[in-house]
């Protein structure tokens, strides 16, 4: 039963990512489209670690950046094809990844969230500063994606690309979840030594979970490095790993489509509140604090629920 | 032939002796209880054998192989699973879910073929979810095959435990506390469970103080006191011990 409802989410996720260009009016939205779905993929990947595996991460824009610099400084300073380009900066990051999470998630709560703190800000200021090789504050220009002869043009090209990258990272962490591997996420979240007893090893768990949902933001990072004309800092910096875990949290901690919608929403919101652009990290704030104390679940559980009661 | 050798065991909390130069011996088939007074060190003696406490001296053999520096997932691996007396259950997953951890060093659990679903995890995890259901009506919880264990009255959490443990397929099975917080009948039927789960061949070691539960189903019984030994024996022989009266009534006028 469970896995027919799964491949239903799916089914009309397809149906809906299909038919969505044609109610776009023109490639303004698709263009935010395809920012959402970049932070949709990014959220999807992080949820496995804080809503699956209770482990917070305050530094994963850090990833991101670290996946778009590696693709920019690869392609334009030493002419690599983009695709293996993308591939050398999923590597170097699962690396540095790998390397970093033992120590830090021996950390728990708040230590945890500072130190993944502290590496995103870290990340964050050598790209600033490396500027002979970044661009620094200026940024760098990537160039357009190319494989095999075919280049991406245009937005709709690329929203084909993310629509079915997105596609593709639902299905295989929906997969995980619904797996020995993915129990035993949920399981330590639950409780850690009731997890070990019955023989989850849960350090390499944790290690693991971390290292693939910052492989999932790099990849995304280094297509978005191609996708805008300009890749800044910004992207990279302590602003954007918030506002990823916001995405995560208002979506819904523990729901795969739950961060599809928080990145979805989140990322479209402030284009229509562009009035507002001053006060977006008031607004970002308040979303952050509403859904704590109103549905401390998040946006799609709590509908779930709301739903479920209702039928019963 | 012993399943598990204690060694002049002692464990200290900053200067207190939760349990001191403790030595004893758990026979394989038998069902093992330890009591004593509150304080006496039972947990933290549960805690030093599962390895989630470091001992401060002294060695455990599980099996003939020392349990030192060993992980509780590697004793797991070894054959070790155990209860808690304050639950730690997976509140954030169903009850069957919470059973199906329990056979996760049964299980394929390759990172590869979990991520693409291939045919196999799907064929293991459909025959964990039975095997899981079928632990649950062992344990009488066939009322919450389809709960959400934070949707679970207390006592059945209890034996939420006991089925996620039995799922690992121990060879030594550690309950602490199992009848604590229920009422005289769900007790008794903890005890058929325990019994049963003992016939079955698994080595069970109780830490209890439902004197009718422990007098009535052990093989033998490990009496602590301030974390040392105070007698051992069957249960004839601990009810008979002067000094063991004298502990528990609070007076030498035994």
């Amino acid at each position: 039963m469970k896995g027919v409802s799964r491949w239903a989410g799916l089914g009309a996720l397809a149906v809906f990512l299909a038919v969505l260009p044609q109610a776009l009016p023109n490639n303004y939205y698709v263009d935010i489209a395809v920012l959402a779905g970049f932070n949709a993929i990014i959220c999807v990947g992080l949820n496995l670690l804080i809503g699956y595996a209770g482990q917070i991460s305050l530094g994963h824009a850090g990833f991101f950046g670290l996946g778009a610099y590696c693709s920019a400084v690869l392609v334009t300073h030493h002419g690599w094809p983009p695709v293996l380009a993308l591939l050398a900066g999923a590597i170097l990051v699962g690396l540095i990844a790998f390397a970093i999470a033992r120590p830090i998630l021996k950390l728990k709560g708040h230590y945890l969230a500072m130190a993944t703190l502290g590496i995103g800000i870290i990340i964050s200021i050598v790209i600033n500063t490396e500027a002979g090789i970044t661009g620094g504050p200026d940024g760098i220009a990537a160039g357009p994606f190319t494989l095999g002869g075919f280049t991406l043009q245009g937005e709709r090209d690329w929203y084909w690309v993310v629509a079915g990258l997105l596609l593709l990272t639902i299905w295989l962490a929906t997969n995980l979840v619904d797996s020995p591997v993915g129990r035993a996420l949920r399981a330590l979240h639950g409780s850690e030594v009731g997890a070990e007893v019955v023989g989850v090893d849960t350090t390499r768990y944790k290690v693991m979970v971390f290292v693939v949902s910052a492989v999932i933001a790099s990849v995304a990072g280094s297509l978005f490095a191609h996708y805008v004309p300009q890749l800044t800092p910004t992207k990279a910096d302590f602003f954007k790993s918030i506002e990823l875990v916001t995405m995560v949290v208002f979506g819904g901690m523990a729901s795969t489509f739950g961060a599809l919608v928080g990145a979805a929403f989140l990322t479209t919101l402030p284009q229509f509140l562009t009035v507002f652009e001053d006060y977006e990290p008031i607004i970002l704030g308040g979303i952050m604090m509403g859904t704590m104390i109103f549905m401390p679940r998040g946006l799609v559980p709590t509908i779930a629920a709301f739903i479920q009661r209702r039928r019963s | 032939m012993t399943l598990l050798r204690v060694e002049n065991l002692s464990k200290e909390f900053g200067g207190i002796h939760a349990v001191s130069e403790l030595s004893f011996v758990i026979n394989p088939g038998t069902i093992h209880s330890i009591i004593g007074p509150n304080g006496a060190g039972k947990t933290t003696l549960f805690n030093l054998i599962t390895g989630v406490y470091t001992p401060s001296l002294g060695a455990i053999l599980f099996d003939d192989k020392s349990t030192a520096g060993k992980a509780p997932y590697e004793l797991a691996k070894r054959g070790m699973s155990r209860t808690f007396q304050n639950l730690q259950i997976f509140f954030n997953m169903t009850a069957i879910e919470n059973v199906m951890v329990g056979r996760h060093l049964h299980l394929d659990r390759r990172f590869l073929p979990s991520l693409l679903r291939l045919p196999g995890i799907a064929k293991s995890d459909a025959l964990a979810r039975e095997k899981s259901a079928e632990l649950m009506r062992f344990v009488g919880l066939e009322a919450y095959l389809d709960a959400d264990a934070d949707a679970m009255p207390y006592g059945a959490l209890k034996r939420l435990e006991i089925a996620r443990a039995l799922a690992a397929e121990p060879k030594l099975l550690l309950l602490d506390e199992p009848a604590a917080g229920l009422n005289a009948t769900e007790s008794r039927e903890i005890d058929e469970v325990i019994v049963k789960v003992a016939q079955s061949g698994v080595t069970v070691v109780l830490v209890e103080h439902d004197m009718k539960m422990v007098m009535g189903i052990s093989d033998h019984i490990l009496v602590l006191d301030y974390g040392k030994k105070l007698a051992e024996g069957t249960p004839a022989e601990v009810r008979n011990n002067p000094a063991v009266v004298a502990a528990y009534l609070g007076g030498a006028h035994a």
